[in-house]
């Protein structure tokens, strides 16, 4: 495995051509090009501000469009990550068949190239804080560190996705509905406060549904991480953030296990 | 010198599913009904071992599917081995599909990088041989137009220009020299020479035996995925010729036909010597003898014979009655020969058809089609490639 990663690094290069390929090809043929990255969170902002403000005005939380957007644009970062290097190695097929290359290049570009389109709509996102006159604390510092454990929890899933798919496309359809699933059962809408703190179970115990919502998903973790210190303004939990760092640790070194171990096979099951 | 490149005992195997369940669906359906996949194993490579030294440039030769593109694969480690162990000295860069990685959307500049980093090239590296690599492609002009708008023969020269430019110490071609215009083939020809000088070890898939003798300094010569021969390219390729013309085949029933009153019972290629051969030199006399049985006597039969290109050109099909040789009559055994006495056919591998007729050319007693194949290889005569030799002479006068 180091030595994978040894020859990953020598591959450096490739991994940021991929990446500025992929931006590139994303915007080649819109008038506005790479603007859009900027345009779609800001826009969205727009659609949010306008639904949440005056159609459906949320009394109990205020500054809803930042309370939404400080967990959203993560969650987007995550999902299109997901659903796009789902297809990163299917998608280049022709290249595992015809040359080789570290193969889980293809997967960290891919996750990588959305990191990019993420820190762009940051920038949309802290103007947007601004103009609501939400005070940057000192806990936003840590925004790189909580970007870091979602990069690597999100690129476990991404080796992981991507094998997978190669010897059943389900995947890809399964991931479509997990996904929505998966966002409903993060709160990136509502506060995880609004869930039942217990629910009563048959046999007379009760579930702390909101511990558990934490426990089973590392996302509404990080979620949580990201609104404490951009929305509250204030620190988070140590160990709960170093809880979610070790559960992303397991899942990068566990997808990655499964990549190198199938990968060998890639060009003939192609 | 150093060994550059070491098979020890290499096999492949390759799983085919013919139908494998790509999707959940498919897999519950077959298990309900209960039909197992029926796996079907093909061994590409059976216990291969083979030495290349340092600076050698080694030529594989055999016919489709005999393995030598997997061979390929699995030095480029694009495939993994089944068993045994592959010992790779140095970086490789295969020339497997020119212009493999090309984006259409970016331009030829950017597609430089991509394409140079896929080889394992750091920018720095790439930095440098641009210019080179834009010279040699032909491609100064374009370099800012994306892909997408270049001719195939300007992608090919681009994906040849980056993947010869990127110095490694062992390159795999397979079969792209036959590509491009005659000026560009020229020019990768030079630059292949130059690759040699350079102690750089290539290994060389190629239907074209010319070529390997040409390049080469050691052949090997693969079939079914086993070593047949190894050596010499001269050695290599005559064996090879040898092999393939003496490639007997059951007669097919479906590339058989006719009533039998007249039989042929077998086709043999002679040489005015009157030897039985099957590989014959372009000017050399060459028989046809087509050795015939009749059960009864039939009148006025008609033979004739045709001549194909490997490729299923037909050159030639001559027959008694339009040469007006005629044959009154034929009773039990004889032998009818078809004498070319300067065999015109340039460098190739050839297929022979043999029939007998009525007067009328309806009825067929026997019609053998495409059951019997020779050789031409390289004689006497400047030409070698294409079709013909046409006799002819050059005739120049100044103004």
């Amino acid at each position: 495995m180091f030595a994978k990663i040894r020859e990953l690094i020598e591959y450096r290069d490739l991994v940021r051509n991929l990446v500025g390929r992929d931006l590139k090809v994303r915007y080649k043929n819109s008038f506005l090009g790479f603007f859009w990255s900027l345009l779609n969170p800001l826009a969205m902002m727009v659609v949010f501000t306008v639904v949440f403000t005056i159609m459906l005005p949320n009394s109990a939380l205020e500054r809803f469009p930042v309370f939404v957007l400080c967990a959203l644009l993560p969650w987007n970062f995550f999902s299109s990550s997901v659903m796009t290097s789902i297809h990163s190695i299917v998608g280049n097929a022709h290249l595992i068949k015809k040359v080789y290359f570290p193969r889980e290049v293809l997967p960290l570009s891919t996750v990588l190239a959305n990191l990019v389109n993420f820190l762009l709509a940051l920038i949309v996102l802290f103007a947007m804080m601004f103009a609501l006159r939400t005070p940057l604390t000192r806990w936003a510092l840590l925004l790189p560190v909580i970007i870091f454990i979602q990069l690597i929890f999100t690129l476990g899933l991404a080796f992981f996705l991507s094998t997978v798919n190669v010897f059943y496309r389900d995947t890809a359809m399964i991931m479509d509905v997990a996904m929505l699933a998966w966002f409903f059962l993060t709160p990136v809408f509502y506060p995880i406060t609004i869930l039942p703190q217990y629910y009563p179970t048959l046999f007379g115990f009760s579930l702390d549904v909101q511990r558990l919502a934490y426990i089973l998903n590392p996302m509404a973790s990080l979620i949580a991480s990201y609104r404490v210190i951009l929305y509250h303004g204030v620190p988070p939990a140590l160990d709960f953030l170093f809880r979610t760092l070790v559960t992303a640790l397991a899942f990068l070194v566990g997808g990655y296990l499964v990549f190198l171990r199938y990968s060998r096979v890639f060009a003939e099951e192609l | 010198m150093g060994i550059a490149l070491k098979f020890e005992n290499v096999s492949k195997r390759f799983i085919l599913h013919p139908q494998q369940p790509r999707s959940l669906q498919e897999m519950v359906i077959q298990t309900l009904k209960g039909n197992r996949s029926s796996k079907q194993e093909l061994w590409a490579l059976k216990d291969l071992t083979l030495e290349v030294q340092e600076g050698e440039t080694l030529g594989i030769v055999g016919p489709n599917g005999a393995g030598k593109s997997t061979l390929l694969k699995l030095i480029a480690r694009i495939l993994d081995v089944t068993s045994g162990r592959i010992i790779v000295n140095g970086k490789v860069s295969a020339l497997l599909e020119l212009g493999t990685g090309f984006h259409p959307d970016l331009t030829g500049r950017e597609n430089i990088f991509l394409n140079g980093s896929l080889l394992g090239l750091s920018r720095r590296d790439m930095l440098n041989k641009f210019d080179e690599i834009v010279e040699f492609a032909e491609l100064e002009q374009f370099i800012d137009v994306p892909v997408k708008h270049y001719s195939s023969g300007m992608l090919i020269r681009l994906g040849f220009s980056i993947a010869t430019n990127v110095e490694p110490d062992i390159l795999l071609i397979d079969e792209v020299l036959a590509v491009g215009d005659q000026h560009f083939q020229a020019k990768c020809l030079a630059r292949m020479e130059e690759i040699k000088e350079r102690e750089t070890t290539i290994i060389f898939v190629s239907h074209s035996l010319e070529m390997v003798r040409g390049l080469c300094n050691k052949a090997i010569w693969l079939d079914g995925g086993v070593l047949r021969a190894t050596g010499e390219p001269e050695r290599v390729a005559d064996l090879y010729l040898q092999g393939v013309a003496g490639d007997e085949r059951p007669l097919e029933e479906k590339r058989r036909w006719g009533t039998r009153e007249v039989e042929i019972v077998n086709v043999r290629f002679l040489n005015s010597k009157g030897d039985k051969l099957s590989v014959f030199e372009t000017g050399e006399r060459m028989i046809a003898r087509i050795e015939y049985e009749a059960h009864t006597k039939v009148e006025r039969p008609v033979f004739g014979v045709a001549i194909y290109r490997n490729d299923g050109l037909q050159v030639n099909g001559p027959n008694t009655k339009a040469s007006d040789f005629p044959i009154p009559w034929v009773e039990g055994k004889g032998q009818v020969d078809y004498v070319i006495d300067s065999l015109p056919l340039l460098v190739g591998t050839y297929r022979f058809s043999a029939s007998v007729y009525d007067h009328h050319l309806f009825h067929a007693y026997d019609h053998h089609h495409l059951l019997y194949s020779f050789v031409v290889k390289r004689g006497e005569a400047a030409e070698t490639h294409e079709l013909f030799y046409i006799p002819s002479r050059w005739e120049h006068r100044q103004a």
